[in-house]
């Protein structure tokens, strides 16, 4: 890998850097950060802002310094005056055609356009808006809006769609003024191939995609003395709450957000991380199952929403392959309106089960139909009719979504003291954070697996070769003299590879871990904004460090897990676990018929 | 439909490995539909032989003008509304022209009788600015047009049997 190296020069200082470094890069090697609203690393290279222009010795015209490779012996300048007028002039272009309407919009503040206004100092809109026609608002998704409307046509969104997650549910549609990110025949995301991934929502550098919002109806909720309000946080909220309340990149911050949801008014305070260890036993039950009776194998993980509706409607003849296991998320509802509702005498009619995820297809998962076996549980025992209906999980927020709700009310999060989570739905082991992080899911399981099969303890918990790095992961790990080939894919392209692989046969697999984001939850499409590769990263390494500090780290010993299989559920896999625990996937396709 | 199907299938497999044939495959598609355009359940047909994404083939199809997304009447009149044209008066013939059709454009500038027999549209500018008003029947560009002058062509192709 020795690549050629090259030297030039930016405003005059000298630097060194890789052949077919991007000249925008090489500048900020040279310390100087050229601004840009569409390229994006790993993501987008597009060039249509305009913004990142340059200017270079020997060429007669500014150069989008995201789209030409550095050559040797270069001169640039980041900030003549030309250079300087004409990004503030493409800039005026493009607010010309945006809404000014900062104060109310969601990413107010936390917006791109915004912040290079204020950076290069646009006082002023000069121009016309020069679109002539108001664009409707898709709201047909349950997880995401878009609004066409304060688009600036970066095409970071359709990028990612594309080549990141390879699902292509918007494009670049129209030409000239009338030019639109869209779908096919505009017929909104519900309808299109669209996985509710949110990666879009991640990289958008203005308020064009955004999350559909449950803020207001939670709040209402909290408000009804004759609700009980239970909430429950994914693993990857821990890592990344605290960089929207304004502490660093993948701060670990599990006791203040405990503490912040107590404040904001929920009844009790639960963990999905809870019911991610009450996955690993249903689905490390399930892999025994199939590899000890000739099942269906590789089996995959089926923890990640967008994951499943991308194989619903890409490889819909590969659904024997997904594990049955329902989600921590939708397994934390079913058991809260059941067990829970008995054990703690509720009326699992008033109880709402509000989850509080990294991710947006989350909201489409909670609203899946086939979803809804507490409401089944009692209806089966007498208890409610028909129309009595309630669901598993009522409402799901995004890290962002609950970071306004805390600084709506003013919470001094970064004071705020470790508060501990409520039992019996809030203990959990170190096997469930690392749920949290790709290949976490992998490792939880083969932790539980191993001393299952082997009825030996295991000693060496960490396995490094599956843990965050590539998008593909492979590893033999011996169980007892047994070996098991398993792999771990995030990104729904990555998914893809192994999806063909075993399409054609080939698939020397036993298992397989899918998460649809990059390196897992934690780079989910309701994270933080901005998340990018070097925050990923800390993110991982916060959740592997609170894995290291948890005093349990096998789902199966943890305590409450045991005694809900003693007092309720009687075995994994059992009559009552398929009713409440486990579900079934829908054949889609992508061609409408 | 299934006919229709088939001609699709077939216009798929003739062109599927050249470089760039979709551009092609909808040309023909569009060629061969009853009304000269690309309906939706047209373009999944094409989408799904060729495996491209439905939100790729729309991108293609609403970038370039050639393609249309609504059903063609038998002759196609293209008004010019170029500056030239209208000073020269091209606004009182569209009128009139739409007038004897009993049409109104929709926000596209389209419209189509609803027998099918004529669609009129505007365009920009041809580029004949000299000869404005300018008026193209079904790709024939007349020019220095009048009411009188357009009146006769219309009644004249309407007059002519569906199809002949």
């Amino acid at each position: 890998m020795d690549r050629k190296m090259i030297t030039l020069s930016v405003d005059g200082k000298t630097v060194t850097v890789p052949e077919g470094t991007r000249i925008l890069d090489a500048c900020n090697v040279a310390g100087i950060k050229v601004p840009s609203l569409c390229y994006l690393e790993d993501v987008s290279a597009h060039g249509s802002c305009g913004i990142c222009v340059v200017e270079i010795d020997g060429y007669k015209r500014l150069v989008r310094s995201c789209l030409h490779t550095v050559k040797q012996d270069m001169v640039i300048h980041t900030h003549s005056n030309r250079v300087m007028s004409a990004r503030k002039l493409n800039l005026e272009l493009l607010l010309a055609n945006h809404p000014l309407l900062c104060t109310t919009c969601e990413r107010n503040l936390n917006c791109e356009l915004q912040a290079l206004a204020l950076q290069l100092g646009v006082r002023e809109s000069r121009f016309e808006r020069t679109k002539k026609s108001i664009r409707p608002i898709d709201d047909s998704s349950p997880s995401i809006v878009r609004d066409p409307n304060a688009c600036i046509l970066c095409n970071r969104c359709v990028e990612v769609c594309a080549n990141v997650q390879e699902v292509h549910a918007i494009e670049m549609m129209q030409r000239g003024l009338r030019t639109t990110v869209s779908t096919f025949f505009d017929e909104g995301l519900a309808s299109s191939v669209c996985t509710n991934c949110g990666q879009c929502s991640l990289v958008c550098p203005t308020g064009a995609i955004t999350e559909k919002s449950h803020e207001s109806a939670v709040f209402d909720a909290i408000a009804d003395p004759n609700l009980v309000v239970l909430v429950q946080t994914a693993p990857a909220i821990r890592v990344g709450l605290g960089e929207a309340m304004g502490l660093g990149e993948g701060s670990l911050v599990t006791g203040k957000m405990v503490s912040a949801l107590r404040t904001l008014g929920f009844d009790r305070v639960f963990d999905t991380q809870f019911s991610a260890d009450l996955t690993i036993m249903e689905e490390s039950h399930e892999l025994i199952q199939r590899l000890t009776n000739g099942g269906t194998l590789p089996m995959i993980t089926s923890c990640s929403p967008g994951w499943i509706k991308f194989i619903e409607t890409f490889y819909p003849d590969q659904l024997e392959h997904l594990s049955s296991c329902k989600s921590p998320q939708q397994m934390f509802g079913s058991i809260a309106k059941t067990y829970y509702a008995e054990q703690a005498g509720i009326d699992p009619r008033n109880i709402r089960v509000v989850s509080i995820m990294p991710c947006t297809a989350k909201k489409f998962e909670a609203g899946r139909s086939e979803i809804d076996s507490a409401f089944s549980y009692w209806r089966d025992k007498g208890s409610f009719t028909d129309d009595e209906y309630f669901c598993d999980v009522d409402y799901v927020l995004t890290t962002r979504e609950l970071a306004r709700m805390l600084k709506r009310i003013g919470i001094d999060f970064a004071h705020l003291e470790d508060g501990k989570f409520d039992d019996p739905l809030g203990q959990s082991t170190g096997s469930a954070v690392l749920f949290g992080a790709t290949g976490g899911v992998m490792e939880a399981a083969l932790r539980t697996a191993y001393e299952t099969i082997t009825k030996t303890k295991l000693d060496a918990l960490e396995f490094e070769q599956i843990r965050i790095g590539a998008g593909i992961r492979e590893a033999t790990i011996m169980i007892g003299e047994t070996p098991l080939k398993v792999a771990v894919a995030n990104t729904l392209a990555n998914a893809r590879v192994l999806l063909d692989q075993i399409q054609e046969g080939k698939s020397p697999y036993a298992f397989i871990e899918v998460m649809t984001c990059p390196d897992g939850c934690l780079g989910g499409g309701g994270q933080p904004i901005p998340t990018n590769k070097e925050i990923r990263r800390k993110r991982a390494m916060s959740i592997y460090e609170e894995d290291r500090g948890m005093p349990i780290r096998k789902s199966h010993e943890n305590p409450s897990i045991q005694e809900l299989y003693t007092s309720f559920l009687k075995q994994p896999l059992g009559h009552l676990s398929h009713q409440l625990l486990h579900t079934t996937y829908v054949k889609r396709g992508a061609y409408p018929e | 439909m299934n006919d229709r199907a088939n001609e699709i299938a077939a216009i798929v497999s003739k062109h599927r490995e050249r470089h760039g044939a979709l551009l092609s495959i909808l040309e023909a598609v569009q060629r061969t539909n009853e009304h000269n355009y690309l309906p939706k359940q047209e373009l999944v047909m094409v989408a799904k032989e060729l495996g491209v994404p439905l939100s790729q083939i729309y991108s293609v199809v609403t970038f370039y003008a050639f393609f249309n997304l609504k059903a063609q009447g038998e002759h196609v009149i293209t008004v010019c509304r170029g500056t030239a044209c209208h000073t020269r008066g091209s606004k009182p013939l569209l009128d009139n022209v739409l007038h004897m059709l009993g049409i109104e454009l929709d926000e596209d500038g389209m419209a189509t009788t609803p027998d099918y027999r004529f669609t009129v549209h505007t365009v920009a500018c041809f580029g004949q600015c000299a000869l404005a008003p300018v008026i193209a029947i079904d790709e024939v560009i007349h020019s220095m047009v009048t009411e009188e002058k357009l009146a006769t062509m219309i009644e004249a192709l309407s007059a002519r049997k569906e199809g002949a």
